[in-house]
């Protein structure tokens, strides 16, 4: 049995959200099939007032082992540090999230706020938010970069806005079944089962983007969607192309540009107008390129794919 | 015409949309008759990039010089920073059709050619 407490910071639920929605284990499964006990959790957790007050007294002070603490939501400081901005259980959430930390087995940061402080973080950043471990790719966060929990792991990060429920049934599985040491994390504390390949990876756009055929406006069945409408796919480590949203489909296979949503400095350019859903240029080459790739090589691959490309490619084809 | 290595000249239109032979030619000859399109400045940046889309969005579809001038068409690729801007490396172009699929434009070109909107 693995107790774990879930609380919410500076967030919006999504991940709450998606976390009910996950299948491949069911949140359900996780308590009949793998013996986590949800001590708490926002849309969960039965306990209300005095109770929830002397459940988290007892995790901080040991008297109910606490094996998983996951946060989603930014950690918030505003005013002047204090953190009043955001209260719970009587008193600055964060109080409560230096304390549980600290008493925690392991700890999981639950999507791109309660990692990397996300949307709320976003210059100029008025709650004065904090990704437990990171702000946007700057190693430390609220925790300190030196951070590590009491089974000797720094945060577990599991980026997204929201992330897969599958990413996260998953890996609390490994954590509650004694896998933790299983799962290997990159420079920016994420699974890389979950991490180390592209969003791109898997997407069935991949024959337009080899031959340098562009999407050009929204709900066109071929084309790319990175040469022009933003699409961050190549540049983003997520499986959102392996592990499909709803079993059924993702952003790109539907149309929709990936928005880079698992990486810490989403969301880009601090969303200034015209960054969005448009691929951001230098003299009319792409300032981000996919990964590994440089200018002269992508110009010369760009010459060479569009000469080489068949006629189908041209042509409105089902992608999904 | 031979960029980089590359040869698309043995690419030919497809013949699938027969309206395009007729207004490519047309587009050619205001060209070569003279036609002052704004080559400059380059729709480098975003805001220049949206200030000429814009425009073009106010153009009726049958003003056909008008969205020539606008988009600053040449009959040669334009080069900056030993880069050839031309139409046939451009993410707009269609190889098969020889056609900029840009939506503001929709103008059957020649690999060769090149305007301001160029983005690879």
């Amino acid at each position: 049995m693995a107790n774990m407490l879930w609380l919410q910071g500076g967030a919006c639920s999504g991940n709450t959200m998606s976390f009910l929605n996950a299948e491949e284990p069911s949140a359900c499964d996780l308590v009949t099939d793998f013996g986590i006990n949800v001590l708490w959790q926002p849309s969960l957790g039965m306990d209300m007032g005095e109770n929830v007050q002397k459940l988290l007294r007892d995790c901080v002070s040991g008297a109910i082992p606490l094996d998983i603490f996951v946060f989603e939501g930014t950690v918030v400081n505003a005013p002047n540090g204090t953190g009043t901005w955001n209260r719970f259980a009587g008193r600055p959430m964060k109080d409560w999230v230096k304390e549980l930390t600290a008493a925690a087995q392991f700890v999981v940061a639950l999507g791109d706020c309660a990692t990397w402080g996300g949307i709320p973080a976003t210059a100029p950043n008025p709650s004065d938010s904090k990704g437990l471990q990171f702000l946007k790719k700057q190693h430390g966060g609220f925790l300190g970069a030196n951070f590590k929990s009491k089974a000797g792991l720094p945060v577990i990060n599991i980026p997204g806005c929201p992330a897969h429920p599958d990413w996260v049934t998953q890996v609390l599985v490994a954590v509650a079944t004694g896998r933790a040491g299983e799962l290997e994390l990159d420079d920016l504390q994420r699974p890389k089962t979950f991490f180390k390949s592209f969003t791109q990876t898997g997407c069935t756009r991949n024959m337009h983007f080899a031959y340098k055929v562009s999407a050009t406006e929204f709900g066109q069945r071929k084309g790319c969607l990175f040469y022009d409408l933003g699409c961050r796919g190549p540049m983003t480590h997520s499986p959102c192309n392996r592990i499909l949203w709803n079993r059924q489909s993702s952003k790109t296979r539907a149309g929709m540009p990936c928005l880079g949503c698992t990486e810490p400095e989403f969301p880009f350019f601090d969303l200034a107008p015209g960054s969005v859903f448009k691929t951001q240029t230098m003299m009319g080459v792409p300032k981000e390129l996919p990964e590994g790739v440089d200018k002269s090589a992508y110009i010369k691959l760009t010459a060479a794919a569009k000469s080489a490309s068949p006629a189908w490619a041209e042509k409105d084809i089902f992608v999904i | 015409m031979a960029y980089l290595g590359m040869d698309s000249s043995n690419i030919q239109p497809t013949e699938e949309f027969p309206e395009d032979a007729p207004l490519r030619a047309q587009v050619e000859k205001l060209l070569h008759a003279g036609l002052r399109s704004e080559v400059e400045p380059r729709a480098y940046d975003p805001e220049m990039q949206q200030s000429v889309l814009a425009r073009l969005q106010h153009v009726l579809a049958e003003e056909v010089a008008k969205r020539v001038e606008i988009a600053g068409f040449t009959l040669h690729p334009y080069a900056a920073e030993g880069i050839e801007e031309a139409c046939e490396t451009c993410m707009y172009f269609l190889s098969h059709r020889q056609f900029c699929a840009l939506p503001e434009l929709q103008l059957p070109v020649k690999p060769d050619w090149s305007c301001r909107l160029w983005r690879i």
